[in-house]
């Protein structure tokens, strides 16, 4: 369970990301995220794992205070906490299986890893991961040498490391053509439905968003528009979250 | 809308602000021409411009082959005063086909011209015509060229010399050509040399100093320090406990590195030492792993801290072990083949033990700081409300004592060093000062209004003076600062320490303001301890590439003398920080993608940079190494110049000799080296990015 009380996030040129959000996230629950961009859907999402530290509110998970914990509670918080990025954020000059190595940094000694020593369990759990999501043959490939939804889907490997009960897709998709949108979007159902994990993703089309979700959070310049049933969305909704002048954009 | 005219009173300004410059700009510059005395007299002097054609003639015909020589010797007399009696001078009569000389006349008074006609010379030859007085020294009179025909004239006039009585004087002539082949002359080979020296000086202190370089630009980078910022009470605590360390680690863990360099230094012991040692705490490892404790529960802790402790003991030994085998091998290889790496590890293997101690202490110091800091930072959760603020100020008065101690410890080395701790306690006060600012008004959120930042800046400087001014008088800084002195040998009784005064007022300043510092922001406060970090590393950097190689050059010749050591000394220093620069805006410009997801995995700060910042920095860290090697090559030419070793001080011989055909062979081979490598850096740093 993650709960969310009052979050507010204010950066220090003075902009207002999230105002007094609060919502809470059962155990399984598959959420999507939308809002415009420069809504605080990432920062909301960075605020969990707190890669940005929120500046008021509190975000609990599984009883645990996020928001209270230090460095060394922090990393043992996040290393069950998954993570994908719009722009995959893989070391690209780095082979594959290193990245996705990496998302095993939290188990592993520090000293150890630092040399690169990871043990041979971590290395064949690598290598399953990747089978998992299908370029098991890339492993020993650069990772700039993979197309958009393979690296993203190193990404996911790289998350899955982590044996994560939760997992934040930021905009997972978003630098992605349609078809490839839709494997990678369906990767996350996999592990939503098979794996029981929690995943908060933030989209931006809403018609991908109603395939996938359990539920949909709306946000709208830093406040919470919308939280609720997918097909709850009718069209002055829609022109609620995306302003009067948007047009829906089907993605098939 | 019409805003494309200015309006004309505005134009007219402008036009007149355009002249004011130009002419401000042309008065600068008629400034700049007088300082720096530029003249077009001197440019025309004709004695100047004839030094200056000899000097780039000879530079120009640098003295890089040389042929053997063979030669033959005329001789004819000569009498200064012709005999009375019209008597014919006395001649060696030649031999046939052999070279002879004329003269006439063959008696005369000094400055009369002598003519000196030459036949049958070897063809082509050089000829020297020397004289030379009645057991006297031989001096040099003209030199001139055989034609093919092998005859040659020219003239010479009596030189002023006392006459040797009736002894007639010498007109030799030497017939001087090339025999054989042109080689490499002595001063290209002692060039080549030197050229070697100096390449390799400039590789040894690039090579130093990437390392150290390395570390220092993580510290550097704004990008990866600004993340770092932990509660204040956290930050005091490690600062406290440093030099606790320190001498905990002098205590225990240096006769652990000591012993391991005494049983290296017999080899079979300091194999077999380090082997046990590791083996032990594999086991000992293995054996605390199988209990199974919960992350983050006391017990869990207490393992972790043990096994850590351990793990630096046996790092510590084996580093020392290391040491004394190195030593140990090296004065086994000390004479025969491989007698250069015998001395190589020599020195290695006795850098380690000398730098022993200090590796002990300042092990001791970072693991009993991040120990206690680990231990407490749990406990402090619980000081809430006045407790909070009485422990911030607790901490905050040891550190401010201490931070002033070793201000005022540095001061003690060096007069002007004496400024430190002023500044430092203008810092600490103008911080303090915003403190008691936001705490009296309710000031310091995002939000607050332009005129509170505007009055406590105001104020902040205002106090900043008044402290400066304080603590000058308070530390008699004018002894330091106007006459030069270090600060005064008077002690101070504090209880059973005598103390210096100067350092104990300094650690009194100290501790009122960490006090009143502390007190307000009490220990829950982020402290950006990553900002403090790259402020003073930058600060250091700056101060050390500020200073050009040339100078550190000249002090280095101090302590180790002249010599290419001097030399990759100092340029070592100058490229830490310079590398240290360039590598750390490296740093600062790679994709912060990767560190984001890398710290989302929940790895530790030295794992992000491991994963998510290395694998970026390697090919600008490999660029910037070549280049940084290529400028220590143009660099190590001159630093000879001041001792520093390599070519420069063949160089500067030279031409201080006024060799300049010499000193024209060095400049061809500085020319040759630096651009081919010029070359080569900026092809090798294309591929690499």
């Amino acid at each position: 369970m993650l709960k969310i009380e009052h979050l507010t996030k204010v950066y220090e040129n003075g902009t207002v990301a999230l105002r007094d959000i609060s919502f809470e996230v059962p155990d399984g629950q598959f959420v999507v995220i939308i809002g415009l961009s420069g809504s605080g859907k990432s920062t909301l999402l960075r605020c969990i794992n707190r890669l940005i530290d929120p500046t008021e509110g509190r975000i609990t998970w599984n009883g645990i205070d996020i928001t209270a914990a230090n460095d060394e509670e922090l990393r043992l918080i996040r290393r069950r906490i998954g993570m994908i990025f719009q722009q995959f954020n893989l070391v690209k000059r780095s082979k594959v299986i290193t990245n996705v190595l990496a998302g095993r940094l939290g188990y592993t000694n520090p000293m150890w890893s630092v040399v690169n020593r990871f043990s041979p369990h971590d290395r064949q759990m690598a290598l399953a991961k990747l089978e998992r999501v299908g370029i098991r043959e890339k492993a020993f490939n650069r990772a700039d040498e993979l197309s958009g939804g393979q690296q993203q889907r190193v990404g996911i490997a790289r998350a899955l490391m982590q044996d994560p009960e939760l997992m934040l897709a930021d905009e997972p998709v978003a630098s992605l053509d349609p078809a490839t949108s839709h494997s990678v979007m369906k990767y996350l159902e996999l592990l939503n439905k098979e794996d029981g994990i929690t995943i908060l993703c933030s989209l931006h089309f809403l018609s991908l968003a109603r395939t996938y979700a359990d539920r949909i959070i709306a946000l709208k310049d830093g406040l919470l528009e919308f939280d609720g049933d997918p097909v709850d969305i009718d069209e002055q909704r829609f022109k609620d979250i995306y302003g009067e002048e948007a047009v829906r954009v089907e993605i098939a | 809308m019409n805003n494309n005219q200015i309006p004309t009173s505005r134009g007219a300004l402008r036009k007149l602000l355009i002249v004011l410059a130009v002419v401000a700009g042309v008065m600068l510059y008629a400034y700049g021409w007088r300082v720096t005395d530029i003249s077009l007299d001197e440019t025309q002097d004709e004695t100047r411009q004839t030094s200056v054609t000899r000097a780039l003639r000879e530079l120009l015909s640098p003295n890089v082959f040389d042929q053997d020589r063979d030669s033959e010797f005329v001789d004819v007399n000569f009498a200064i005063g012709c005999p009375e009696d019209g008597a014919p001078i006395p001649q060696p009569e030649p031999g046939e086909g052999e070279p002879y000389i004329e003269i006439s006349p063959d008696c005369g008074e000094r400055d009369e011209v002598v003519t000196i006609t030459g036949h049958h010379f070897h063809a082509n030859a050089d000829a020297f015509v020397r004289w030379i007085p009645p057991g006297g020294q031989s001096r040099p009179m003209v030199r001139t060229d055989v034609d093919s025909e092998g005859y040659f004239q020219t003239a010479i006039t009596v030189p002023s010399l006392r006459g040797g009585g009736d002894e007639y004087h010498t007109i030799e002539v030497e017939g001087s050509w090339p025999e054989g082949l042109p080689h490499f002359s002595e001063t290209t080979e002692t060039v080549i040399e030197k050229m070697v020296e100096t390449i390799f000086l400039a590789l040894m202190a690039t090579t130093l100093a990437v390392p150290i370089a390395f570390v220092l630009s993580f510290f550097a980078a704004r990008n990866l320090m600004r993340q770092v910022r932990l509660p204040v009470g956290d930050v005091l605590i490690a600062f406290i406990l440093l030099p606790v360390g320190w001498l905990l680690g002098d205590l225990l863990l240096r006769p652990i590195g000591e012993l391991g360099v005494r049983w290296g230094k017999e080899l079979v012991m300091g194999i077999i030492g380090p082997a046990i040692a590791m083996v032990a705490y594999g086991g000992i490892a293995r054996a605390a792993s199988t209990a199974r404790l919960p992350e983050g529960t006391p017990g869990h802790r207490a393992r972790k801290i043990a096994l850590n402790v351990l793990l630096v003991a046996v790092i510590i030994f084996t580093l020392g072990a290391l040491g004394g085998i190195g030593i140990w091998v090296g004065e086994k290889l000390e004479d025969g083949l491989l007698a250069d790496l015998g001395n190589f590890i020599n020195t290695l293997g006795t850098l380690v033990d000398l730098s022993i101690a200090v590796a002990a202490a300042l092990a001791g110091a970072l693991l009993v700081s991040s120990i206690g800091t680990s231990l407490t930072r749990g406990g402090l959760r619980y000081f809430q409300g006045p407790s909070d603020r009485i422990l911030g100020a607790v901490l905050g008065l040891a550190s401010g004592t201490l931070l002033m101690a070793l201000m005022a410890v540095i001061a003690n080395q060096a007069a002007w060093f004496g400024l430190l701790p002023l500044l430092v306690a203008v810092i600490l006060a103008m911080q303090v000062l915003g403190l008691i600012y936001n705490h009296l008004t309710g000031a310091g959120h995002r939000d607050e209004a332009n005129t509170h930042a505007t009055l406590r800046l105001v104020l902040q400087v205002v106090v900043a003076v008044a402290v400066f001014y304080f603590a000058y008088l308070f530390l008699d800084s004018g002894r330091l600062i106007v006459d030069g002195r270090l600060p005064a040998a008077l002690k101070t009784e504090v209880g059973p320490f005598s103390v210096k005064t100067y350092t104990f007022r300094a650690m009194l300043m100290g501790a009122v303001l960490g006090a009143i510092g502390g007190w307000l922001m009490g220990i829950h406060r982020p402290f950006p301890l990553g900002m403090t970090i790259y402020n003073t590393t930058r600060t250091i950097l700056n101060a050390l590439r500020s200073i050009e190689p040339l100078i550190m050059g000249i002090v280095f010749v101090i302590w180790v003398g002249i010599g290419p050591f001097a030399g990759v000394l100092a340029l070592m220093l100058h490229s830490i920080a310079a590398l240290g620069k360039l590598y750390s805006e490296q740093v600062e410009n790679i994709d912060p993608g990767p560190i984001e997801a890398v710290q989302a995995t929940g790895a530790t700060r030295l794992q992000t940079i491991a994963y998510g910042v290395v694998p970026q920095i390697v090919p600008p860290y490999i660029a910037f190494t070549m280049y940084r090697w290529d400028i220590n090559v143009r660099m190590s030419t001159i630093i000879g110049f001041v001792g520093g070793g390599g070519i420069g001080f063949l160089l500067q011989q030279q031409i201080n000799l006024l060799r300049y055909r010499e000193a024209g062979v060095a400049v061809l081979a500085i020319a040759i080296v630096v651009s081919v490598l010029d070359y080569a850096s900026a092809s090798i740093r294309e591929r690499m990015i």
